[in-house]
This record gives structure tokens, C-alpha cells and sequence, in this order.
């Protein structure tokens, strides 16, 4: 029987230990984490002051009985030893090691964001985090408020446009919108980084009266004068700032020290998914540097693909995203492509906006596997690249 | 993405990234860069083209050339402010 090490406790390693055959593996799950949050709801506690309720699930029940689940965290990986070492000291050997170990937010590489981060909290890391970000909304009674992420590098492409679109919604039913200058600050070259979407998204931002700011990479916040300065030389003043921090990935010391690259992400085959040099360690999920967005349906799909090579086949990943994303007042829409497909511009619905909705009631039973006839089909019926073969046609 | 950095010089391989995967690494570049270094860019997406000018004009920095390779497209540009 061989033994696959997982590092992780978040939706691809979860997805993974599920998809796994008990007859033909032993399942190591390592975690820094003994909870389990269902990260998109975030977004609803800091935009619409929505509860814990449901966020969040304790991990040794989303996974099958056979997983051994050892809540500790890994701070050392040793590619050509294959070993596995926790900060309590225990190591592990494997047969194949999947790490799935996700992002975090690091506000310390930019001058002032750290102090923004503690006092005004963001929607990317955690409830507290996301509690203070209403906090300041719910308190706000006019001015101006800059909403952006503060680097390029971002988890959940759409959630700075959904952020600054419920924040103008919320503002407008409380009566509060003629007195709110609302600025959308973005590192792109448009609001929205991919053309398509962007041909939705901004026409609506600049129908509410959204201000943007773009090419703004944030460099420094002066805290005394309350002004954003970007690298590109630009500047604005806020009386709320909610920005999103900066991502780099999990703080574990790895042998050789090249697999990761300068935001601690690892280098991974966009295909096989294994960790570059390695034939018998891989990679899924916000943990990597592949050219795709940091999204849940990522790392569930590259941990079917973990799982089908693991089990033999020839299984490939072809960097398939398909994010819902929020657009406030009851409308949807999704962020679909793939390595090969652009995105595609997808009209906004009600309907849209109902499936984003639903996934918050699925996602736990998703994350075994039970749904997953369902979402193969949903998948297909989708499938950015059969539209453009189609379109091409 | 790859960044290969030495002495003044950035190679950054976006290669096989599309839109907005080569101006996001450039911005990764430009954030690490000081007046007077080169980044060389490498793409495969076309939409690289007018983003690259887009962020040359925005930013004062020089474009040395945009090249279309047999199979890449090569921006170098110059950093004349940071």
C-alpha cells in the first residue's frame, strides 16, 4: 500500500484525501489547522455583516475514517529524502506527497499596511479580519473609501470588484451614497485583468458611480495624512481603506530551496501538476505559481487530477477556472477559461447570482466527492475550450 | 512565471500565462527593479502588446523594443523611474 502525505487542511487537500482509494493508499493529512473555513464567505460577513454560522467545520469530519488527520504544523519538506518534518518535531515518510498548503496574507511588504490591516482588517484571511472590515463600513457616515488589492499577485481574482460593488450597494440603501466618494484602485491595466470580463465589469462600476484607479500598485500608506502612494506615482487619500494585502505562501523551509520562487509559491507542471524535478511530489490549490487564478474550483479540480495519476491514469490538468462572481443587487455572473480558452464574457443573472449563493450549502458535501457527477457535468456543459472550438467554427 | 535577475537585468518568462498573467509579472518585476535596470519580458499571449505600452506610458518608462518572435513575443523596456 503506499502512503501519500498531504499537506494541508483546505479545500484541495480535503478534496484529495476524499478522492483517494482506501484499498490502495494510506492517507497522511498534516495540518497547521484543526478548522476548516469556507473561505468565499468572507466576502458576506465584511459586506453585509453575515455570521460565523456555517463558515466554518471542524477538518477531521470532512474527511473519510480510513485519513489519519494530525493537526500539526509541517515547517520543513525534504524533496529528495521524502520526509516530512512538523514544528512538534515528528516526521513522515511518503510514497507521493501532495502539498496543498494554500496562501496567506502578508500585509509587512508594504509600508503602512500592516497598521491599515489591524485596525481596518480585510476579507482574505479570517472572520475577526473580515469583522472589522463591516466595522468600518457599518460605522462609515460619509467620505471616501479605497477598496483594491495592494499587489498584483491575488487570491480570488473577482473579490476586489465584488467588494467595492456590495460596499456601493450597502452605501446606497442606507442613503449613504451621495455623501461616499468611492475609489477602485487596481495593479491592472483595467478594473477587471481579463479583457472579456472586463467588458462587463467596468461599464457597471462606472454606472455607480465608482471612481478607478488603475496601474496602481500600491508601494506605501502614509498613515498621518492618510494617503495610498502606488509605484506608478499616483496617489489618493482615504477615510476607510479596505485593501487586500499582499499573498505569499506557507511558511515551510523546503530541500532544495529552488522549488519555490519569490512569493514562496511552488513551481509546479501546469499539466501533471508535480512539483518541478520531482516526479513523486505535487502541488494543487493557491499553493503554486501556476498561470491560473487562486480559486476553490482550482484546487478541487487539481486534486482529481493528483488522484487520477495517482491511481495511474492520465490524468492532466488544463488550468480550468470557473469563479461566480458577486455583482451586487441580486446579479451574477462567472469567470470562466482555461489555460487554452480566453475568458469568457459571461451575462450577469439572477440565476448566476443564485449559484454563487448555493455553493455556500454544497461546498461541505462537495468536498467528499458525493457531487461530483454533478459538477463533471456542470464542468462539461461549460467547458471554455469546446465554446471556442465552437465560436472558431 | 520565472524572474531571472542579474546585475541590472530581468528576464521575466511569462510564457504560456495569458492576459493578465505577463503584465502582472511585469508589475512583480517593476516592484524589485531600480532606475536603470532592464526588464526583457517574454509572452505568448497577444494582449501583451498593448498592455506593455499602456504600462510603459503610464509609468514613464522606455520600451526598447516588442519583438514577435517565431515563438514568443520579447518587450524589453528600460526603468527610468521607480
Amino acid at each position: 500500500m503506499k502512503r501519500v502525505v498531504i499537506v494541508g487542511g483546505g479545500s484541495g487537500a480535503t478534496f484529495l484525501a476524499n478522492a483517494l482509494d482506501r484499498r490502495r493508499f494510506e492517507v497522511i493529512v498534516l495540518a497547521k489547522s484543526a478548522s476548516h473555513m469556507f473561505q468565499p464567505a468572507l466576502l458576506y460577513v465584511a459586506f453585509k455583516g453575515a455570521g460565523p454560522t456555517g463558515i466554518v467545520r471542524d477538518e477531521r469530519s470532512l474527511l473519510p475514517r480510513h485519513v489519519h488527520f494530525i493537526h500539526e504544523p509541517v515547517s520543513r519538506i525534504d524533496l529528495p529524502a521524502r520526509t516530512v518534518t512538523t514544528a512538534a518535531g515528528s516526521w513522515y515518510d511518503y510514497d507521493a506527497l501532495v502539498v496543498a498548503t494554500g496562501v496567506t496574507t502578508d500585509p509587512s511588504q508594504i509600508p503602512g499596511l500592516a497598521e491599515i490591516d489591524g485596525q481596518f482588517g480585510n476579507y482574505h484571511s479570517t472572520i475577526a479580519c473580515a469583522r472589522k472590515v463591516w466595522a468600518g463600513l457599518d460605522a462609515f457616515r460619509g467620505g471616501t473609501i479605497v477598496l483594491g488589492q495592494t499587489s498584483p499577485v491575488i487570491k480570488c481574482p473577482p473579490s476586489p470588484v465584488e467588494g467595492i460593488l456590495l460596499a456601493e450597494e450597502l452605501l446606497r440603501r442606507r442613503g449613504l451614497r451621495d455623501k461616499t466618494r468611492l475609489v477602485f484602485i487596481s495593479p491592472y491595466p483595467r478594473p477587471y485583468p481579463a479583457k472579456p470580463m472586463n467588458e462587463i465589469v467596468e461599464p457597471l462600476l462606472r454606472e455607480r458611480g465608482v471612481e478607478i484607479m488603475t496601474f496602481f500598485d500600491v508601494d506605501r500608506i502614509d498613515l498621518e495624512t492618510r494617503t495610498i502612494y502606488s509605484i506608478e506615482g499616483d496617489e489618493v487619500e482615504y477615510d476607510l481603506p479596505i485593501l487586500i494585502p499582499p499573498f505569499v505562501g506557507a511558511d515551510i523551509a523546503y530541500e532544495p530551496a529552488d522549488v519555490l520562487d519569490a512569493n514562496r509559491f511552488l513551481k509546479a507542471d501546469k499539466e501533471s501538476l508535480r512539483i518541478k524535478g520531482f516526479d513523486d511530489a505535487f502541488a494543487i490549490g493557491d499553493a503554486t505559481n501556476l498561470p491560473t487564478s487562486k480559486a476553490g474550483v482550482g484546487a478541487h479540480l487539481e486534486a482529481k487530477v493528483v488522484a487520477g495519476i495517482l491511481d495511474g491514469g492520465p490524468a492532466k490538468f488544463r488550468g480550468r477556472t470557473h469563479c461566480a462572481v458577486d455583482l451586487a443587487y441580486g446579479m451574477g455572473t462567472f469567470v470562466i477559461g482555461s489555460y487554452t480558452a480566453p475568458v469568457l464574457k459571461y451575462p450577469p443573472s439572477r440565476l448566476n447570482h443564485f449559484m454563487k449563493m448555493m455553493m455556500a450549502h454544497i461546498y461541505w458535501l462537495s468536498l467528499r466527492g458525493t457531487l461530483d457527477p454533478v459538477f463533471d457535468w456542470y464542468f462539461a456543459r461549460t467547458d471554455p475550450d469546446r465554446r471556442s472550438t465552437a465560436r472558431a467554427a | 512565471m520565472d524572474i531571472t535577475a542579474a546585475s541590472g537585468r530581468t528576464l521575466v518568462d511569462s510564457r504560456g500565462s495569458s492576459c493578465p498573467g505577463p503584465i502582472t509579472d511585469l508589475a512583480m518585476a517593476y516592484r524589485r527593479a531600480k532606475v536603470g535596470d532592464t526588464i526583457e519580458l517574454w509572452a505568448t499571449d497577444p494582449g501583451v502588446k498593448p498592455d506593455v505600452q499602456a504600462w510603459a506610458a503610464k509609468t514613464r518608462n522606455e520600451i526598447v523594443s516588442i519583438e514577435d518572435q517565431p515563438d514568443k513575443i520579447v518587450a524589453v523596456l528600460r526603468i527610468l523611474r521607480r
